[in-house]
């Protein structure tokens, strides 16, 4: 990412902060000002999904090529979809607190967020356990193809066909948005500046892996 | 200061913190990249 590119995601991120505490209105129906925190709740849970297919897809590229930069994409990829699905639960958490009382109620959305986070933490203990680094690669690719398999089930299916206290999604089950426009505007900037984050991230820890692996190389 | 103002400067000054340390780690890769070349 270039330089001027940054500093324009520096300021797109402070303008939506501005903006989901001080344009868009506080939703109805929510305790206070709780409908706010949906403009980072969802912004992270969607960058933890995109990073989990980016894992996938990287691992298909690595069991077809060999390619170890494409191990390097998978891992990075699933550490930072691991750990801003953790930053989606916080943030539901905190929600759930204010809405319902308690941080945690096994609705639904939080069972199956718990099933993702253990299905991830298990690619890294995996990786973790595996000294090899081409059986490593080989096995968590495979490992990583099949955790996304049950990602569009976990995030999309499950909290849909069962009665969940979670509010309803962006798009709801009839397939409209209901959502106030100055929100829906603040929410699709997040989202953006969600995944500019990503990729930075992304990008920055490829190139640190990258050069970690280099030298190790150098090394023995 | 109401609770709104206070709970927004807190998410700024995060994000500001959070680009300046990627933003540091950034240019110390580069660095460190130039001198692998």
């Amino acid at each position: 990412m270039g330089t001027v590119l940054r500093w324009v995601l520096f300021v797109w991120m402070a303008v939506i902060i501005w903006a989901a505490f001080y344009y868009a209105p506080a939703a109805s129906g929510f305790q206070g000002q709780s409908s706010r925190i949906v403009f980072f709740h969802v912004p992270t849970a969607w960058v933890a999904t995109l990073a989990f297919l980016v894992s996938c897809i990287a691992s298909i590229r690595y069991l077809r090529s060999r390619d170890p930069k494409e191990d390097i994409r998978a891992s990075v990829a699933g550490a930072l979809g691991l750990t801003f699905a953790i930053l989606a639960t916080v943030t539901g958490s905190i929600f759930a607190r204010i809405m319902w009382g308690s941080y945690w109620n096994w609705d639904p959305r939080e069972t199956s967020i718990t099933f993702l986070l253990l299905i991830y933490a298990a690619y890294f203990a995996l990786r973790a356990a595996i000294a090899d680094p081409e059986r490593r690669a080989t096995m968590s690719a495979v490992y990583a193809i099949l955790a996304f398999v049950t990602v569009p089930f976990l995030v999309f299916v499950v909290p849909r066909i069962y009665w969940s206290l979670h509010p309803d999604t962006i798009i709801n089950t009839q397939g409209r948005i209901k959502m106030d426009s100055r929100m829906f505007q603040v929410l699709m900037g997040s989202l953006v500046g969600f995944t500019g984050v990503f990729s930075w991230l992304y990008s920055l820890e490829c190139r640190v892996e990258g050069i970690r692996r280099r030298r190790q190389h150098e090394v023995l | 200061m109401n609770d709104l103002l206070g709970i927004m400067l807190v998410t700024l000054i995060i994000w500001a913190g959070l680009f300046a340390y990627v933003y540091r780690v950034d240019r110390k890769v580069r660095r460190l990249e130039m001198e692998d070349l």
